[in-house]
């Protein structure tokens, strides 16, 4: 797909997608008001809820309860700790819940937890968390396939679509991390003939944490004189690597896209060191599990293509040869130009 | 003359020194680029926020204690000050911030002093304990979360190098911060304060045995106390350093930093059983893991590896430490007697 081809789409989807809201807010669906009267609780667990990513998730989870009276809310997490994390969704079954949703660290000390949330009859909805066993449903974004691709083309721009990359993630069990990566390497061997992945480091890891993203930039550009690109993926990396960029002198150089935040990467989009990063919103994406978990425990029939009812998240549709994975078509692109509009 | 040489060699810095010289040497010709200016400016700037911690835990260690809080400690009082200043609009120079943020580690660190110095508890369960309310005020009370933006003069001060080395062979300059400064004031402050004075002698005594310390006339309880509160004063001035050099004030960012730390420093030579060891066996030790962390992929050791690498060095490390310690027991049981005699005259 080319770029002119993607932005034709894109707004065709954002425009169906405000089209849709528009008369389709989750205060008008059946299930909701249904959840709403009998007082479901559905809990959101984030991975770290001081990460602005989850802090935004949590102004979602909260609009949604104020706009539709369902008693859904966010769980403070503190930091990012799959130990304390997989603890706290067992804390929320003593509770006895009705539904948690929630944002996986690591998957296989997560499942375990959620298989006794599904035992006690807890409605499971999780997200960015593909591979998890235990769950009613998984919603992503968009499919991992599509958004490592969106990624990969916004590196791609930035480094004239030549030269040698390679790909960074929180750390190697992430599920959806190394799906993206995967996707953009993918997608860059079929599209990118000039482009070649650094086969000696193809994946390094940040540990969702800046400080780390930033040293792991500087040994990778010291080690490897050809590199010219990193691909990110948390959003801790491609702003990392930025500080690394800004640092050695290299920008206009040395490139890197990925995930990151609007208001804590204005300035680095706005001087010119990293040209575009890459998004999804998580207030949706905390209002679209709330208002699945809404229609699970309201006994709705599951049928793509599922209208979630906010933007984004309207069409959501089964991820190949997946029964519990909806994928959607959430993705955004932000740049010095439009990061101040975003209002976070 | 020779009795130094032979007592030199009975510690353990020398030999951290010599696996750093050697590793360094590996690096070096796997990839070309260890002794470069660059790259040990990169290696040095990547000490300041360890090493800072690390002098902290050095003194609670050295004192029989331990302490696991300071991660959290430091988050707190740097996101505190952060905020603070962030709110009022300043536009001063960074001193506020460290003034500000010392004085937070100070009352902090002054709430481990109590209970561990005054009420004699436990120092891994007070610290374990502390470290929870820590985080719990600064994530519940504070609702803490990222600030993209900084006040102006601790950016400045983050980011204006202190030395800057320009490799000429592949064209990158790497920044050492004047951050660096503040790590090399602690060290010689804690230099002096250990081997000049009262304070700092009673620090050993105490970890060596505390009855016979209190005997020889050291106010155990209020020695621990003051010590505590430095060190929560130390950790502080660290929490800044990395809001500063990290231009951005990401509250969970040093969480999970004190298992290696302690490491760094048992790995220097710093008996975990207090009474032994030495700033520089701390700061050396210390150093050594930074250096593996940071060399990882100038080793080409793939990224599925590294984390067991890193653990296999810190192993292998206190290991040797630990082997040192018991083989040579007479050495370090002089070291505790030295200081006591010395103490009680």
């Amino acid at each position: 797909m080319n770029k002119k081809m993607f932005s034709v789409l894109m707004s065709t989807v954002m425009a169906a997608g405000l089209a849709v809201s528009a008369y389709a807010a989750p205060a008008d669906s059946e299930s909701v008001k249904k959840a709403a009267d009998e007082g479901w609780e559905i809990a959101v667990v984030p991975k770290d809820s001081t990460n602005p990513w989850f802090v935004r998730m949590k102004t979602g989870v909260d609009q949604f309860a104020s706009e539709t009276g369902v008693d859904c809310y966010q769980v403070d997490t503190g930091t990012i700790d799959a130990v304390a994390q997989a603890q706290q969704v067992k804390d929320l079954i003593a509770q006895g819940v009705d539904a948690i949703c929630v944002v996986p660290v690591d998957i296989e000390s997560m499942d375990s937890a959620l298989k006794e949330a599904k035992d006690a009859g807890i409605v499971v909805i999780a997200h960015e968390g593909a591979s998890l066993e235990n769950v009613d449903y998984d919603i992503e974004a968009f499919s991992n396939e599509g958004y490592g691709a969106f990624i990969m083309q916004n590196l791609a721009e930035a480094m004239g679509e030549e030269g040698v990359y390679t790909t960074m993630v929180a750390s190697l069990t992430n599920g959806s991390h190394n799906e993206w990566a995967d996707a953009g390497v993918a997608y860059q061997k079929e599209h990118y003939p000039n482009m070649t992945l650094l086969e000696e480091m193809p994946r390094v890891e940040s540990n969702d944490n800046g400080d780390d993203a930033y040293n792991k930039a500087k040994e990778l550009i010291k080690a490897y004189p050809d590199l010219k690109g990193i691909m990110g993926t948390s959003s801790f990396d491609a702003p990392g690597v930025a500080r690394a960029i800004q640092e050695l002198g290299l920008t206009d150089q040395f490139f890197t896209s990925g995930t990151g935040m609007p208001a804590d990467n204005a300035e680095l989009l706005k001087s010119g060191v990293v040209k575009s990063l890459t998004l999804w919103d998580p207030a949706i994406a905390g209002e679209a599990m709330v208002d699945l978990a809404c229609k699970v425990l309201a006994g709705e029939a599951i049928e793509a293509p599922v209208n979630l009812d906010v933007d984004g998240y309207t069409e959501m549709n089964w991820r190949e040869g997946s029964e519990t994975v909806l994928e959607g078509q959430g993705w955004i692109t932000i740049d010095a130009e439009n990061v101040d509009s975003f209002g976070f | 003359m020779r009795g130094r040489i032979k007592k030199l060699f009975r510690s353990n810095e020398p030999y951290i020194f010599l696996i750093i010289i050697v590793l360094g040497i590996v690096i070096q010709i796997r990839s070309g680029q260890f002794f470069t200016g660059n790259n040990i400016v990169d290696l040095l700037s990547a000490l300041i926020v360890p090493g800072l911690f690390a002098i902290g835990e050095f003194l609670a260690l050295i004192a029989g204690g331990i302490d696991v809080s300071f991660p959290a400690l430091a988050s707190l009082s740097a996101y505190a000050t952060t905020k603070f200043l962030l709110d009022r609009e300043y536009g001063g120079n960074v001193l506020l911030a460290f003034v500000i943020a010392i004085a937070i580690g100070a009352v902090l660190g002054a709430v481990n002093g109590l209970f561990i110095g005054y009420l004699n508890l436990n120092a891994m369960i007070v610290t374990l304990g502390t470290s929870s309310i820590f985080k719990g005020i600064m994530q519940g009370t504070l609702r803490a979360n990222q600030l993209a933006v900084i006040p102006a003069g601790m950016k400045s001060f983050g980011i204006t190098p202190f030395i800057s080395a320009y490799n000429a062979k592949n064209g990158l300059t790497s920044v050492l911060p004047f951050t660096f400064l503040i790590l090399v004031a602690v060290c010689a402050l804690m230099f002096f304060i250990l081997r000049y004075t009262i304070f700092g002698r009673g620090i050993y005594a105490i970890g060596g045995n505390p009855i016979s310390a209190h005997a020889a006339g050291f106010h155990v309880k209020r020695t621990k106390f003051i010590m505590y509160i430095m060190i929560g004063m130390i950790a502080s001035a660290s929490g800044i350093c990395r809001v500063c050099m990290m231009q951005q004030c990401h509250p969970t960012n040093m969480l999970g930093m004190e298992m290696n730390i302690i490491a760094g420093v048992v790995l220097g030579g710093v008996a975990l059983t207090g009474g032994a060891g030495t700033l520089t066996g701390c700061m050396l030790g210390t150093f050594l893991i930074i250096m593996v962390q940071n060399s990882m992929i100038l080793l080409g050791i793939p990224t599925t590896w590294s984390s067991v690498f890193v653990g296999a060095v810190i192993v292998i490390g206190v290991a040797i430490s630990a082997y040192q310690a018991n083989h040579q027991g007479v050495g370090s049981h002089q070291h505790k007697s030295n200081a006591k005699k010395e103490a009680v005259s």
